[in-house]
């Protein structure tokens, strides 16, 4: 499907010669200027439209308009998330021609890994433009999207200097109004307000449309129409040439009918037949222009009658300068629509069809579908999704496809596999799950029938690619349903038989159904298959470019070799992961952050402490946008591994609490939960009460059957138990410990996680050091280190701090090696003991709205025990002026207090 | 988007309303407005009464009272083809 733009949609209808001037409401938006909103909120018919465009026109007093405006009318298709951002940047282009250029490369590109990426770019982009530009979304109530609601919200959040919001809308959109309302950043323009006063009417049917009414009269049409201006119009419509106005506005007035049906009733009778006929068929159009008219009607001369109905003021609204397309005015639409439905409502399909089929032949499929389907032919529309399905796809338009094959009737959409597949994929893309086995099922009915060699019934086979992959792709969304609901075994024969029906050259298919295999037999301890179907699984996606894909691998790969005890091959995974993504020139490239603090672990195993950390600050300085979901998580897990090694204990657990909060499991099994990292580190502090209290939470004990998804918490669970002997408080029987450790220590062996035997040979040593078994501690010991020395463990052994260095000590009496010297000296130099300045804390995030250099000298003062009074002194400005900037500080902190402002700079490092 | 499906917990049966508008509508609205049957009722309104689907079904009829630019009086669920469960808001 093509990247057209709609021209129409950003075209701000001119004003109309002699409109009522209605300076008051002009003025209201002008103040509104100094808001963040403007909300236009009234029912149709209120002139909503024609105020903002009267508004934003140049005029001849001032000389000019307020500011460069940006204009454009939504529709129900703009739902669609990338769709909508996609016109917002192209309607403030024509006001900025080079606004957000780079924000719209991201939003096409399928790495980008959210819209408030783009978002953030664009608010940034559009920040450095000079002057003043108002953004008018009219028609905002079409717009129903969740997630375009959201992105609306965040852009108003953020939304930069110069940039100004306009709504119309005929209902309030789900936006934070109350908090705007408070903050005086909304300007509201209500019914109330755009109703017709007196005046107003007076001017209009007089003036305007020269009726020459008396004041009397024009007072009974207003109280009647209650100022609702399209009523108003449509009684000087009913009236004009006639001579006995009077009389039909008495009519008019003592009448109880809705206005509407009055008024049009009146209007439409005293039309010629042809001219009736016209407009109800041609209703059923958003946009029209001479040519799709013709094709509605069945009639010639469509483009003479549009100029005809503008002439006559008869509710046609120009959508462009070359009088080309046109619109009726939205209320208008509906009666007219109301009166076919009623009178003919055989023919609506009919007409919809010659739409469709119009559109059709104008490479319009999107608006082809629209008409079919609300014709309700199915069939057809069904046919035509099904050929742009994959542009589609490629787009990222998943919410525009999705609302249409949720429109098919069941009937229908069975008869369609790849339509049937492409609902479940997208219902399954947003956590639902809801009929979409049922969906599969019924694909695989399809394919099972040997339907995949003919045509399903009522079409021809679109795209042959497409009706290839079909039975690979069903059986890898039947495995990753599988894998949602803990069952390893038949995520793996789904998996495996994805893999049997995939082509060799089909590598999505392949690297979905390899990482579904990698994460079903990891999650069971078998780490040699997991492994092996990551980095098959990876090489697949590498072939066909999908380099944010590549990334994510590398993360469960890397998770992987650690087990496996391979550091280095961990290393070389997220080397070659970067090289990759350098050889890619997405600017924002999901995954990249990750990798380096796979990285950082790896240096601070090696005791390289400062590597470490300079891995962890390139990867905050990529930013948020640079991370996979669990980068935020796993930045701090290691992060507070660096601190607790540079002896700061407290901030090492906070970092902890604070990965515990940002953890989100992401698909991949839970092997190194953060409560048993933090309890570890607990007790290797003495903090053993708390360590304990993890124990209960968890509910671990020695008497558990073994499972790999709890192996890393029950090696946690001996070294409490042993922590507790250390400190001579114990309650437990080392010795069963001690066994316990031998049960885990044969299952890791078994599983090949060479990674979790060096740790649990040496939790073993030390618990028998501690019992007095010298022989078998050494010879524990020996097996750790004979597999740690050639992938260069440091810290996993520096870690256990005076226990070890007797140990180790003990193990250097009868042997040396250079390895051997390295951990005692590294051990020498103590935990705690080592002088690293403080560094400053990690960031949450940056602010958007940066501070001035003003607000900063308040906050430097407000961390201060100066009262208001002396800061103004002290800065020389009035006490207000320091009120205000102290409000501007905690609108961009987002703080209500002057301690919680303090406290979140720091957090920010602004203090 | 995501329209409650019919097994929701919220307006899964489908219930009868009555809708009342202000001033008289033509009869000629009744498909427009799904098949609910139109009457007139107290004081120059008009009450709409039939079956709803379910919640986002009665959210769609609202949204077309809304573009016809009428003024919505009531809402009420009641029981079909009788009177409303409640009827404090009519008095």
């Amino acid at each position: 499907m093509s990247h057209a733009l709609i021209e129409t949609k950003f075209f701000r209808p001119s004003p109309r010669p002699g409109r009522v001037a209605r300076p008051r409401l002009h003025d209201r938006l002008d103040r509104g200027l100094a808001a963040k909103l403007m909300l236009v909120s009234a029912p149709a018919g209120f002139g909503k439209t024609t105020l903002l465009a009267d508004w934003l026109a140049p005029t001849d007093l001032t000389g000019g308009a307020p500011g460069r405006g940006a204009w454009l009318a939504l529709d129900p298709a703009d739902n669609d998330p990338t769709r909508f951002w996609r016109y917002v940047v192209a309607a403030l282009q024509t006001a900025l021609p080079s606004a957000g250029e780079h924000a719209l490369t991201l939003l096409e590109d399928r790495q980008t890994p959210s819209v408030e990426v783009f978002l953030t770019v664009l608010v940034n982009e559009l920040g450095k433009a000079d002057g003043d530009t108002i953004l008018v979304l009219d028609d905002y109530h079409v717009i129903e999207s969740p997630a375009v609601h959201e992105g609306v919200a965040f852009l108003l959040a953020h939304l930069p200097v110069g940039l100004h919001l306009v709504m119309a809308t005929r209902s309030d959109p789900p936006l934070p109004l109350p908090r705007l309302r408070a903050s005086g950043d909304l300007v509201e323009v209500r019914a109330a307000d755009l109703r017709f006063t007196a005046e107003e009417a007076a001017t209009y049917l007089n003036g305007v449309m020269g009726l020459e009414l008396r004041p009397s009269d024009v007072h009974a049409l207003e109280g009647r129409t209650e100022g609702w201006i399209a009523a108003l119009q449509l009684a000087a419509l009913s009236m004009a040439g006639r001579q006995d106005a009077s009389a039909f506005i008495a009519g008019f007035a003592g009448d109880d009918r809705y206005v509407v049906d009055y008024l049009v009733e009146e209007v439409l009778q005293r039309l010629p037949a042809d001219v009736q006929d016209f407009l109800l068929r041609t209703s059923v159009l958003d946009r029209m222009n001479g040519s799709l008219c013709n094709a509605v009607t069945g009639q010639d001369g469509g483009r003479v009658m549009l100029e005809t109905l503008e002439r006559d003021n008869l509710f046609v609204v120009p959508m462009d300068d070359q009088r080309h397309w046109y619109r009726y005015h939205h209320l208008f639409a509906d009666v007219l629509r109301g009166r076919l439905l009623d009178e003919q409502p055989d023919l609506l399909g009919e007409l919809h069809a010659h739409a469709a089929t119009w559109h059709e032949h104008q490479g319009d499929i999107a608006e082809a579908i629209r008409h079919f389907l609300l014709g309700a032919q199915f069939v057809r529309a069904a046919e035509l999704i099904e050929t742009v399905l994959p542009a589609l796809r490629r787009d990222r338009r998943e919410t525009t496809f999705r609302g249409w094959l949720e429109a098919l009737p069941t009937d229908v959409l069975r008869a369609r596999p790849v339509l049937c597949h492409a609902l479940a994929g997208a219902r399954m893309s947003t956590g639902e799950f809801g009929g979409v086995e049922e969906l599969l099922d019924a694909t695989q009915e399809w394919l099972d029938l040997g339907g995949h060699a003919s045509a399903p019934p009522g079409g021809q086979i679109v795209d042959r690619d497409e009706y290839a992959r079909l039975p690979g792709d069903v059986a890898v969304h039947r495995a990753g349903i599988a894998l949602i609901r803990g069952e390893p075994e038949q995520t793996t024969q789904h998996a495996h038989r994805a893999l049997d029906l995939a082509g060799p050259d089909d590598h999505l298919t392949r690297g979905a159904a390899l990482a579904l295999l990698g994460l079903a037999a990891w999650s069971t301890g078998d780490v040699t298959t997991g492994h092996d179907s990551y980095a098959e699984c990876l090489g697949e996606f590498e072939l066909v470019g999908h380099v944010s894909d590549v990334l994510g691998c590398s993360v469960a790969l890397g998770d992987l070799e650690v087990v496996q005890g391979r550091l280095s091959a961990a290393v070389r995974t997220y080397r070659a992961a970067l090289e990759l993504a350098d050889g890619h020139h997405t600017p924002v490239l999901r995954g990249r952050a990750d990798m380096h603090v796979g990285l950082a672990a790896r240096y601070h195993e090696q005791d390289d402490l400062p590597a470490a950390r300079r891995e962890l600050s390139v990867s905050r300085e990529l930013g948020e946008h640079a991370g996979l979901p669990q980068d935020a998580y796993r930045w701090r897990v290691v992060m507070a591994a660096v601190r607790e090694a540079e002896g700061d204990i407290e901030v090492a657990i906070d970092l902890l609490d604070e990965a515990e909060r940002l953890y989100t499991g992401d698909f991949l099994p839970a092997v190194r939960p953060v409560p048993a990292i933090r309890a570890r580190t607990w007790a290797r502090h003495g903090h053993l009460d708390a360590a304990l209290g993890w124990i209960k939470q968890v509910g671990v004990s020695l008497d558990d059957p073994l499972l790999y998804l709890r192996e890393f918490e029950h090696v946690t669970l001996a070294r409490v138990l042993l922590a507790q002997h250390e400190r001579g408080v114990a309650s437990t029987d080392l010795a069963r410990v001690v066994r316990f450790l031998d049960r885990l220590l044969s299952a890791a062996t078994d599983g090949h996680r060479a990674g979790s035997v060096v740790e649990i040979q040496l939790t073993r040593a030390l618990a028998l050091q501690r019992l007095g078994d010298d022989e078998p501690a050494l010879t524990a010991l020996g097996a750790a280190l004979h597999l740690a020395e050639p992938e260069g463990y440091v810290r996993t052994f520096v870690d256990e701090g005076a226990p070890m260095a007797t140990l180790l000590a003990a193990a250097g009496r009868r042997t040396s090696s250079p390895y051997l010297a390295r951990l005692r000296s590294a051990l020498a130099t103590g935990r705690g003991t080592v002088s690293v300045p403080a560094l400053p804390l990690p960031r949450h995030e940056s602010l958007v709205d940066p501070l001035s250099n003003r607000e900063r000298d308040v906050l430097r003062l407000l961390d201060t025990e100066l009262n208001g009074p002396d800061i103004a002194r002290e800065l020389v400005v009035s006490l207000n002026t320091v009120r205000t900037h102290t409000k501007n500080l905690y609108m961009k902190l987002g703080v209500t207090s002057r301690r919680a402002a303090v406290l979140r700079a720091k957090e920010l490092d602004l203090l | 988007m995501d329209e409650p499906r019919a097994t929701d917990a919220t307006g899964s049966d489908p219930g009868w309303y009555r809708i009342c508008v202000q001033g008289r509508l033509a009869q000629r609205w009744s498909t427009w407005f799904d098949g609910m049957s139109l009457s007139p009722g107290p004081d120059g309104t008009t009450v709409l009464r039939g079956p709803v689907g379910d919640q986002a079904a009665l959210h769609g009829l609202l949204q077309k009272v809304g573009d016809l630019g009428l003024i919505l009086l009531e809402v009420t669920q009641e029981d079909p083809g009788g009177s409303g469960r409640t009827s404090a808001a009519e008095s």
